[in-house]
C-alpha cells in the first residue's frame, strides 16, 4: 500500500475537540433497544429486583428463578421455573432467545446449579453474562462463595456492598 | 449512559459545587516540588478547581498558595515581586506573605492597621515526596496530611511528573480504571516501552485479549481485577486499587518501577493528569529516571518550559498513520500517556454521557460513578466525609499475580494489596 504522507501542525483535533464543536456531533438514536434479562438467582435477590422492577426501563426483563424440586437436575435448563415480579410464569427459552445481555443476581450460595444452567444456554448464543453478588448484610464468607459460585460463567463479576447498585449498573447498561 | 444531571453533578468542581466540595475535603497535588525551586524564586500560576491562585516560596522558605489578584485593583500577582517575605503587587506595592494575609500597603501608615484588614484567600502548601499538596477546603476540618506510598519513600525511589490535558477530569480518570482498553490501544508499547519490556506479564495481556473483570468495593474505593489466562488452567491477574476521588495504580511489570495517577481538575474543561514511578524497596536507576525524564512509560515530552506535552492537539498529536498501519502503535500516536490523552480528550471537554452504549466489562467505570455519586451526594445532604481522606484508604498497592483458578483475588491477594514497608510489591 502506497504510503499516504500528510502534513502534521493542521491540528485539526483541535478544533474538534472544542465544545462549540460538540453542537454539530450527529444527533440522533445511535444503539437499538437492547433485550436485557436480569435472573434473580434467590428470592433475597429477587426482592431487590421487585423494588425496582417498575421504574421505567427499555425493555428489561426481570426474571426470579424458582428453587427446583427434588430430585432435579438444576443444570438442566429444560426444568428451570422462571416468573415475572407480579408472579405470573415465564418460560427459560422465550427470555432466552430474544436476549442480548444477561444479569445474573445472587445473595446466596444455593443458585449454583441454576447459574450453571442459564450460563450454558447462554454461552450457546454467544450472550455475555454479568454477574452480580449482592453483599449488603451477608457475611464475608458468604459472599465469597457466590462470588465463587457465579465466577465460571460471568464475564464481568462485581460485589456489590449497596443494593442501589443494581438500578445504577441497569440503568448504565440501558437495560 | 448516565443521566445529564449526574454527569453535571460529578463532572462540576467549581467553588460551591458539590462535587467541588468533595474534591475540597482532600489534599491534592498542586505543585512539583521543583516549581519552586529555592527560596525567593519566581512565583508559579496555578489553576485548581476553577480557583486562579498563585503559588510562591518567599524568603524564609515558607510556601504560599493564594488568590492569583491583588486585592487593591485586580493586577495579577504573577507580576509580582517576591522578596523579603512576601509577595509584592508591582502595580502600587501592596504585600502579601504565604497565607495571603497583606502585610504592606504603602500608602497607608502601619499605624492605622489598615493592610490588617486585608487578606486574599490562601490555601497551605505541603510538601511530601516530590510534590507540592493544598487542601483547599474548610481548615478547620483538614484531614490528615497524606501517605500515599509513592510520596512516602526515599526521593531516589520515586519519580513524578505531571501533563496538562485538556478535557474534564473524569473522563481522564475512567480512562485509568478501563484495563480493558490497555490489550487495544497501549498493545505496541508493551513489548517496547522500557519501563514496561520484558515483563513476563505482558505476554498474557497480548495473548488474551478477552479479559475476565471482577470489581470488589474497598474501604476507599475500588479494586478492579482483570484476569487473563495463564498456564496451567491458572489466571493471570491484574488488579488495580482506585481510591477516590481520582488516585489509581497501574498494575505493575515484573520489576519494573510501579506507577499511577491523580487527575485533578483545573477546571470543568481541563484538567493535570500526575503521573508518578516509583519502587517499593530499591532506587531507580539511572536509565529508569532518564526514560522518565524522556516521556517514556506513563509520563510525556513536553513543548520545553511548559506542562503542555509535545503532541497535542494543535498538532494532531503527531499522528503517524504508517505507524498505526505497521502495528508498532495501535491508534497511530506514540506514548502511553498521549495514546490515553489524546483519545479522552477527542471525546470533547465534557463527554456527554447520555450518549455512551457501555457494556459489561465498563462495570468498573460505572461502580466509581455510583460510588463517586454516593459519596458526593452524602456529603453535600448528609456532610458525611467521603471515602479516601483517611491515611489507611491510601496504603494501597496495585498487584499482579498468577492465581489458581478458583481463587478469589480479593481474598488471595489481601496482603499484596497492602503497603508493606520494606517489601516490593507483587509482580509478574
Amino acid at each position: 500500500m502506497e504510503t499516504q504522507v500528510h502534513p502534521t501542525l493542521l491540528g485539526s483535533c483541535a478544533k474538534a475537540a472544542t465544545a462549540a464543536e460538540a453542537q454539530f456531533r450527529v444527533n440522533y438514536p445511535n444503539s437499538k433497544t437492547r433485550s436485557t434479562r436480569i435472573f434473580a438467582l434467590d428470592y433475597k435477590a429477587a426482592e431487590v429486583l421487585h423494588k425496582i422492577s417498575e421504574a421505567p426501563w427499555n425493555g428489561a426483563h426481570f426474571l426470579t428463578v424458582e428453587p427446583g424440586k427434588d430430585g432435579e437436575d438444576p443444570t438442566d435448563a429444560t426444568a428451570l421455573r422462571l416468573s415475572h415480579p407480579g408472579g405470573e410464569p415465564a418460560d427459560f427459552f422465550d427470555e432466552i432467545n430474544h436476549a442480548d445481555v444477561i444479569v445474573l443476581i445472587s445473595c446466596e450460595t444455593h443458585a449454583t446449579g441454576t447459574a450453571e444452567a442459564i450460563a450454558k444456554e447462554a454461552y450457546a448464543r454467544k450472550i455475555m453474562i454479568a454477574g452480580l453478588a449482592l453483599a449488603a448484610g451477608e457475611s464475608q464468607n458468604a459472599v465469597n462463595e457466590v462470588v465463587a459460585s457465579l465466577r465460571p460463567y460471568a464475564s464481568v463479576l462485581v460485589v456489590a456492598q449497596d443494593n442501589d447498585f443494581v438500578p445504577a449498573m441497569l440503568s448504565a447498561l440501558r437495560a | 449512559m448516565l443521566r445529564k444531571e449526574i454527569n453535571d453533578l460529578l463532572t462540576q468542581t467549581d467553588p460551591g459545587t458539590a462535587m467541588g466540595d468533595m474534591f475540597r475535603q482532600y489534599w491534592i497535588p498542586a505543585l512539583l516540588t521543583s516549581e519552586l525551586p529555592e527560596n525567593d524564586c519566581d512565583p508559579v500560576r496555578v489553576k485548581l478547581l476553577g480557583e486562579r491562585l498563585i503559588a510562591f516560596r518567599d524568603t524564609h522558605g515558607r510556601l504560599g498558595l493564594i488568590d492569583e489578584f491583588c486585592a487593591h485593583r485586580g493586577v495579577s500577582l504573577w507580576f509580582g515581586r517576591n522578596e523579603e517575605g512576601g509577595l509584592r503587587c508591582p502595580y502600587h506595592g501592596w504585600k502579601f506573605d504565604h497565607t495571603g494575609q497583606c502585610v504592606e500597603v504603602p500608602s497607608e501608615a502601619p499605624e492605622s492597621g489598615f493592610c490588617e484588614k486585608i487578606k486574599l484567600q490562601g490555601y497551605p502548601l505541603v510538601q511530601i515526596g516530590d510534590v507540592l499538596w493544598t487542601h483547599m477546603g474548610d481548615k478547620d476540618n483538614r484531614p490528615e496530611m497524606p501517605e500515599w506510598e509513592f510520596a512516602m519513600v526515599p526521593a531516589a525511589q520515586t519519580f513524578t511528573s505531571k501533563r496538562w490535558q485538556e478535557s474534564n477530569w473524569l473522563q481522564a480518570m475512567e480512562g485509568g480504571i478501563d484495563s480493558s482498553h490497555v490489550s487495544f490501544l497501549h498493545s505496541g508499547g508493551l513489548n517496547t516501552d522500557p519501563l514496561f519490556k520484558g515483563a513476563k506479564g505482558n505476554a498474557y495481556n497480548l495473548a488474551d485479549k478477552k479479559p475476565v473483570f471482577e470489581v470488589v468495593e474497598s474501604d476507599g474505593g475500588l479494586f478492579i481485577g482483570a484476569r487473563r489466562n495463564a498456564e496451567d488452567g491458572k489466571f493471570y491477574w491484574r488488579i488495580t486499587p482506585w481510591v477516590m476521588p481520582s488516585f489509581s495504580m497501574v498494575p505493575p511489570r515484573g520489576d519494573h518501577p510501579v506507577h499511577g495517577h491523580f487527575w485533578i481538575p483545573i477546571d470543568d474543561e481541563n484538567c493535570m493528569a500526575w503521573s508518578y514511578d516509583y519502587h517499593p524497596t530499591r532506587a531507580l536507576t539511572s536509565e529508569e529516571r532518564q526514560a522518565m525524564m524522556d516521556g517514556h512509560g506513563v509520563h510525556c515530552e513536553y513543548v520545553p518550559g511548559t506542562f503542555q506535552p509535545l503532541q497535542n492537539k494543535y498538532n494532531d498529536y503527531m499522528m503517524d498513520r504508517a505507524a498505526q498501519r505497521r502495528g508498532d502503535t495501535y491508534s497511530g500516536v506514540k506514548g502511553i500517556a498521549i495514546q490515553d490523552g489524546s483519545l479522552q480528550e477527542s471525546m470533547g471537554p465534557i463527554i456527554d454521557r447520555t450518549k455512551e452504549n457501555l457494556v459489561s466489562t465498563d462495570n468498573g467505570i460505572i461502580m466509581a460513578r455510583h460510588r463517586l455519586r454516593k459519596a458526593v451526594t452524602a456529603l453535600r445532604d448528609k456532610g458525611i466525609t467521603p471515602p479516601g481522606t483517611v491515611i489507611s484508604h491510601q496504603k494501597v498497592r496495585s498487584v499482579a499475580k498468577v492465581l489458581a483458578p478458583d481463587a478469589s483475588f480479593a481474598e488471595a491477594c489481601v496482603d499484596d494489596l497492602k503497603v508493606r514497608a520494606g517489601q516490593k510489591q507483587t509482580s509478574v
